[in-house]
């Protein structure tokens, strides 16, 4: 019974581990690009933006 | 399996500095945003503190220089960034008691954080530097308040800890947060100036320039993504520039998972990191945790104020990226979060369950920000430098007096041959002389104006009618030399050609002689003393801590013979 319930465990917690792991890739994949492409004719390149 | 538990701590933490670093420890140099290394960086007067701009980059740069005269730089690179996140692994493990999950937990949870994964990326090395010795200093510092003597590593890891002001400032207060005791207080105060004097020192005689822009309070923290910004300091996130923040952290969902874990974690380990650490131990990390998310938090709450000291009172910029404070959370969110695991496994007497906890624990953060790994897929590439900038920095090999500017005047580039990613102009540290760069930075579209005295000086040089008329202006700002980088976005308002003589073509940079009088810079005798005292004293910490190693070393050799 108990080795049941500890492979029921890690299927639950490997299940909840991959779940986690696919939203963040396709977060990271649909979301706009987090680094914007530079613009390669401005004289004075922005450090950065804050949004 | 008693190696396994032995070593797989570290074994994971050394794996996780080598997956968030992927394409980067390829051969190159990785050039991002602040981040800028060269094969050999020469040692030269500014790097002690002597310019005219406010040395932003003292004393990490003289000890680049010096370590680079001995292991090439682009090694040297590699050995720091991964050297540093293997450290702060290890010492997380430190902080996470015996048992093998829990140390697993405490890696992933230090290392693998939005704040280690943005400061790499915005290129902030010796912040990461300080981030990795801050749990040996904890441990250190608990030492010493037991013992009274400085060791052999304390001297080692608060130099390491203290290569910037807000490096130095953060190192400090955790040292003597855990380690201050009315009987050891000189000493390691005494410790803690040394490692800080350089800078300490240099920011002194640069007061009258030690105001930064007000409008610095864009350096803040940030929301990133849906999450309130508190949940994304809270989470160890929140740094002001956008393009730094993996994707994954602007999405609502993980970065939620994240704070409830977290503070879940810190609910269930509380009691038994206080009965391990002891009270005095856990009340300074919870001080330096709270600190670090109250001055964070303080730059997005009231960018005004915290611009507006920037702008009025010397060293008010030290809290404008207010973001960089949340080292000091790093520690107890770690050991919290390994306290948590540890309870939670302690709930089983099998193995098995408790290897669940562990691998589970010490995988989540990692599904909860996947594209942080391999250098956030790939885009930490090495670049490597054209080739006739070396052919530049020989022809500069016996230099003409002056320092050297550098045009386009502008601060940042984005070249082609690194891969587009932008990064401080590398060419002014790659050849040999001091130098004057423009330190106004573009952020949201505002130019924010530097410190240094010298840069509107040179773009009022540049606006003079005529290339001889440039040349002497130039001249009488102490300048000698003119590079000309060919392949960059110009504008008149940043570049305009220069009389002088030719004394390198290639086919991205020039090199031009001014032939014009130079009003060479001759620093104050009394920055020279101050500055040779304040780097005599940095090194005679780094000498005592080398002492102290050879006396342990021959106290075990001696020890071993006694028993043979």
């Amino acid at each position: 019974m108990q080795g049941f319930l500890i492979a029921f465990v890690s299927v639950l917690v490997g299940g909840g581990l991959a779940g986690a792991t696919v939203v963040g890739l396709v977060d990271s994949q649909t979301a706009p690009p987090e680094k914007s492409p530079a613009n390669v004719s401005d004289p004075v390149l922005e450090y950065g933006t804050t949004s | 399996m008693r190696f396994v538990a032995r070593y797989a701590p570290a074994a994971w933490a050394l794996a996780l500095g080598l997956l968030l670093l992927g394409p980067a420890l390829g051969p190159g140099y990785l050039l991002t945003y602040d981040m800028v290394w060269v094969p050999d960086l020469a040692l030269r007067g500014d790097f002690w503190g002597l310019g005219t701009a406010l040395p932003r980059a003292v004393p990490s740069d003289a000890v680049v220089a010096v370590l680079d005269s001995v292991v090439p730089g682009m090694v040297l690179q590699k050995v720091v960034l991964l050297g540093a996140l293997a450290l702060g692994g290890l010492g997380a493990i430190r902080l996470a008691g015996r048992s093998t999950a829990a140390r697993l937990v405490a890696v992933s949870a230090y290392v693998w954080t939005p704040f280690v994964v943005e400061r790499l990326w915005i290129g902030h090395w010796p912040l990461l530097l300080c981030w990795a010795v801050l749990p040996w200093l904890v441990v250190e510092a608990a030492r010493f308040r037991g013992d009274g003597r400085l060791g052999a590593a304390l001297p080692f890891l608060l130099v390491v800890g203290s290569l910037s002001a807000n490096a130095g400032v953060m190192s400090a207060l955790v040292l003597l947060g855990v380690g201050l005791t009315r009987r050891g207080a000189v000493r390691l105060a005494l410790a803690v100036v040394a490692a800080n004097a350089p800078w300490l020192v240099a920011g002194v005689l640069h007061l009258d320039s030690a105001t930064s822009s007000a409008a610095g309070g864009v350096f803040g923290v940030n929301a990133e993504g849906s999450l309130p910004t508190p949940l994304s300091v809270l989470t160890l996130g929140g740094i002001w520039n956008a393009e730094v923040v993996p994707a994954s952290r602007t999405g609502v969902v993980l970065p939620l998972v994240l704070a409830g874990v977290l503070v879940a974690a810190a609910v269930a380990g509380w009691p038994l990191l206080r009965e391990r650490l002891g009270r005095r131990t856990m009340d300074a990390l919870v001080a330096s945790w709270l600190l670090g998310y109250g001055l964070a938090l303080l730059s997005w709450a009231a960018p005004e104020t915290v611009g507006g000291l920037a702008g009025h009172v010397p060293g008010g910029g030290l809290l404008r990226d207010g973001g960089r404070f949340l080292a000091l959370c790093a520690p107890l969110t770690a050991a919290l979060m390994a306290a948590g695991a540890e309870r939670l496994a302690g709930r089983w007497r099998e193995l098995a369950p408790k290897v669940v906890v562990g691998v589970a624990g010490a995988l989540l953060p990692l599904a909860l920000m996947p594209d942080a790994a391999w250098g956030g897929g790939g885009d930490l590439d090495p670049a490597t430098y054209p080739d006739d900038w070396a052919a530049a920095r020989a022809a500069l090999a016996d230099p003409p007096p002056g320092d050297l500017v550098v045009l386009p005047f502008t601060s940042y580039r984005a070249p082609t041959w690194n891969g587009g990613r932008k990064v401080l102009d590398p060419l002014a540290r790659y050849l040999q002389r001091d130098y004057v760069v423009n330190d106004q930075l573009a952020v949201d579209g505002r130019l924010i104006s530097g410190e240094d005295p010298r840069v509107p000086a040179v773009l009022d040089a540049l606006q003079e009618p005529d290339a001889t008329s440039r040349a002497t202006a130039l001249g009488r700002l102490g300048i000698g030399i003119v590079a000309r980088e060919t392949d960059v976005p110009t504008s008149p308002a940043y570049d305009a050609p220069v009389a002088g003589t030719r004394i390198f073509h290639g086919a991205s940079v020039d090199v031009v002689r001014i032939d014009a009088p130079v009003a060479l810079r001759e620093p104050p005798t009394s920055w020279v003393v101050a500055l040779s005292a304040a780097w005599g004293a940095f090194l005679l910490l780094l000498l005592g801590g080398t002492w102290n190693v050879f006396s342990l070393l021959w106290s075990r050799m001696r020890t071993r013979r006694g028993f043979q």
